[in-house]
């Protein structure tokens, strides 16, 4: 019997993390943070299987998350889909080790397929 | 007495005529000097010719008394030929002898009492002792003997003194003409030298005064043109080489004045433009985020089923997000009013403690994590203006209050009427506004770290409060230290109860 896979969410907005966890929904286990820093500490703490992870983040941008995520043997390894307003970031980051990109405002399908196909379920 | 300094077309002029007057001096006293030495030599050469005529005077002399000898001593005829040939050109030799004198005064009367002596000699000796000799040799003899030897004696020493007489003034003229033509040529030489260092000296003062100046003057014009506005002349220099550089001057001065105009204008434009495009920016941010949640939730209720419990939450947070939508859209509005400069100038009665109370009450149901609390007393504080825009500015002051107190806290809200004008004060114990960033939270889309901390906001709130408070001719500042909080107050014109109608009646249109 499969264990179920933990997704963390990085994003300031409150609502748009309850969108999010209502998008994916398929029973994952959910972590939230809502700044960069709480986003790395969590991470650590709960070892996701999926991070997603907004671009604009309080006291720690998002794609300073990524890189120090890089620099982590563990959570290097852990998938990222990033969310953001801005898709002309879109080469940088995956450039810097996003799994995948979502453009705000998302498809919640499209979402939803983005967490499967990185979650492997 | 001062008198300006003379222009410098006048002293070119004055310079000009000086040495003019200087080269015809000089001309004028070489030729003076020339002349002198001429009329000199003449005399030198009349007194040659004076002399030479005495010794021919003299040798006629000599002719007629040989004559006269010869004949007495021998009595032949023969022996007067030269007596006779003197005595044919005695009187052309005499009158030629007299009339060169004329000049002499001295010389002259010499001449004369010679000329007198040659006629005494011929009236008185030579014709008597030849018609003597007709009768008598013997006598004759006698008579040339003692008195002809002494009258040729006697004039022969007239014309020896005459011709040393003349000697000394053929010499005195000599050197009168050496010394004049040396004095002509010592004029014309030291005339020449004096006008040339004079031209020289001229020469070198248009060189210093003018075309120095005007050579700096040009060198700094082709500088200017090259940029350097920066460039002075020193401003020396006669009458119209002095204006010039003082124009020049002035002239720089204002170039490099608008320049900087210019500049600041241009960096004021850029920084607009640099703040506009963070605008399109924050925008893009701050719309998105609020219109992602109306459009996720809207797509999750049209696409999958829920209970009717979590459908009315979702359709809440719809709701939020779409309000926040519409509070930004009204923030840009107040911006595209404050830029057209429109804010619409209603005046009501407007009592601050009451909209304080009910601004209070608004935002404690938005943050549980703020106590709000209004200090104000029983009393109405009216003032006179826009109540919705009066309300816009304190509800933008406490939910800054709010915003940038991210722990919580107390918020202080304060009002009381002093001197005829109301004191509104909103006091957080948040973040407050570091130093270098207190000159700028007045600028419009300024948000400083606010971004970077989380806080939403367009950074239009204090800038669209400012124009309202002053457009109420009130008063918007701060006090504020990093770490320990911020006060905002706002001061405005106080309203008596009954002062309102004068001339301010409410305006309900």
């Amino acid at each position: 019997m499969e264990s179920r896979k933990t997704v963390l969410i990085c994003d300031d907005e409150p609502a748009l993390r309850e969108l999010i966890r209502a998008s994916v929904d398929d029973g994952y286990i959910f972590a939230e943070a809502g700044d960069g820093v709480m986003a790395l500490d969590l991470a650590r703490e709960v070892s996701p299987d999926v991070i997603i992870l907004d671009l604009m983040l309080p006291r720690l941008s998002g794609l300073e998350v990524l890189a120090r995520m890089n620099d982590d043997e563990e959570l290097r390894k852990v998938p990222v889909i990033v969310i953001t307003a801005w898709n002309e970031t879109r080469e940088d980051v995956l450039a810097a080790g996003a799994a995948d990109f979502v453009t705000k405002p998302f498809e919640p399908d499209r979402l939803r397929q983005a967490v499967r196909a990185a979650a492997g379920t | 007495m001062s008198r300006p300094p003379a222009s410098l077309q006048t002293r070119l002029i004055a310079a000009s005529a000086v040495l003019a007057l200087l080269v015809i001096g000089v001309f004028v006293a070489l030729v003076l000097a020339v002349s002198a030495a001429r009329t000199a030599t003449n005399e030198e050469a009349r007194s040659k010719n004076v002399t030479t005529s005495a010794l021919q005077l003299e040798k006629l002399v000599l002719d007629l008394e040989a004559g006269v000898r010869g004949y007495v001593l021998t009595g032949n005829t023969s022996f007067l030929q030269p007596y006779t040939t003197a005595k044919q050109q005695l009187p052309e030799a005499k009158a030629n002898f007299v009339d060169l004198t004329k000049g002499e005064p001295g010389q002259h009367e010499r001449a004369q009492l010679i000329t007198t002596s040659i006629d005494q000699y011929m009236n008185e000796y030579a014709k008597p002792v030849l018609l003597i000799a007709q009768e008598s040799l013997g006598a004759a003899k006698d008579a040339a003997k003692n008195e002809g030897t002494f009258r040729i004696d006697q004039l022969q020493r007239d014309f020896r003194s005459f011709i040393q007489s003349e000697d000394v003034l053929a010499a005195s003229h000599k050197e009168s003409a050496d010394t004049k033509s040396r004095h002509a040529i010592e004029l014309g030489v030291a005339g020449l030298a004096g006008s040339t260092i004079l031209i020289l000296l001229f020469g070198l003062y248009l060189s210093r005064m003018i075309a120095r100046p005007v050579r700096e003057a040009a060198d700094g014009a082709s500088l200017l043109a090259a940029g350097d506005l920066s460039l002075r002349l020193s401003e020396r220099g006669p009458g119209e080489v002095g204006e010039l550089t003082r124009s020049f001057n002035s002239m720089a001065e204002r170039l490099q004045g608008t320049r900087r105009e210019l500049e600041e204008q241009n960096a004021q434009l850029r920084e607009s433009e640099r703040l506009k495009s963070d605008l399109v920016n924050t925008v893009s941010h701050e719309l998105r985020t609020p219109l992602s949640g109306v459009l996720g939730f809207t797509k999750l209720l049209l696409t999958r089923d829920f209970d009717s419990e979590t459908r009315r939450h979702y359709l809440g947070i719809i709701d939020a997000q779409a309000r926040r939508l519409a509070e930004l859209i009204d923030d840009f509005l107040d911006v595209r009013r404050i830029e057209e400069g429109r804010f619409e100038r209603a005046q009501e009665l407007v009592d601050m403690a009451t909209l304080l109370r009910e601004e209070a009450q608004l935002y404690s149901l938005q943050s549980p994590k703020h106590e709000l609390a209004v200090e104000v007393g029983p009393k109405a504080i009216p003032v006179l203006g826009n109540p919705d825009r009066l309300r816009q500015v304190i509800g933008n002051l406490i939910s800054n209050a709010i915003k940038y107190s991210p722990q919580g806290g107390l918020v202080q809200i304060s009002a009381e009427a002093e001197n005829g004008s109301v004191r509104v004060e909103v006091r957080d114990e948040g973040m407050g506004i570091p130093l270098t960033q207190q000159h700028q939270i007045f600028t419009k889309f300024f948000r400083g770290d606010a971004a970077a901390s989380g806080i939403t906001g367009t950074g239009l709130g204090l800038a669209v409060s400012r124009d309202i408070v002053e457009s109420h001719g009130g008063r918007i500042g701060f006090t504020s230290a990093e770490g320990e909080g911020t006060t905002f107050f706002v001061e405005l014109p106080g309203a008596n109860g009954g002062s309102e109608e004068q001339g301010q009646g409410p305006d309900q249109s």
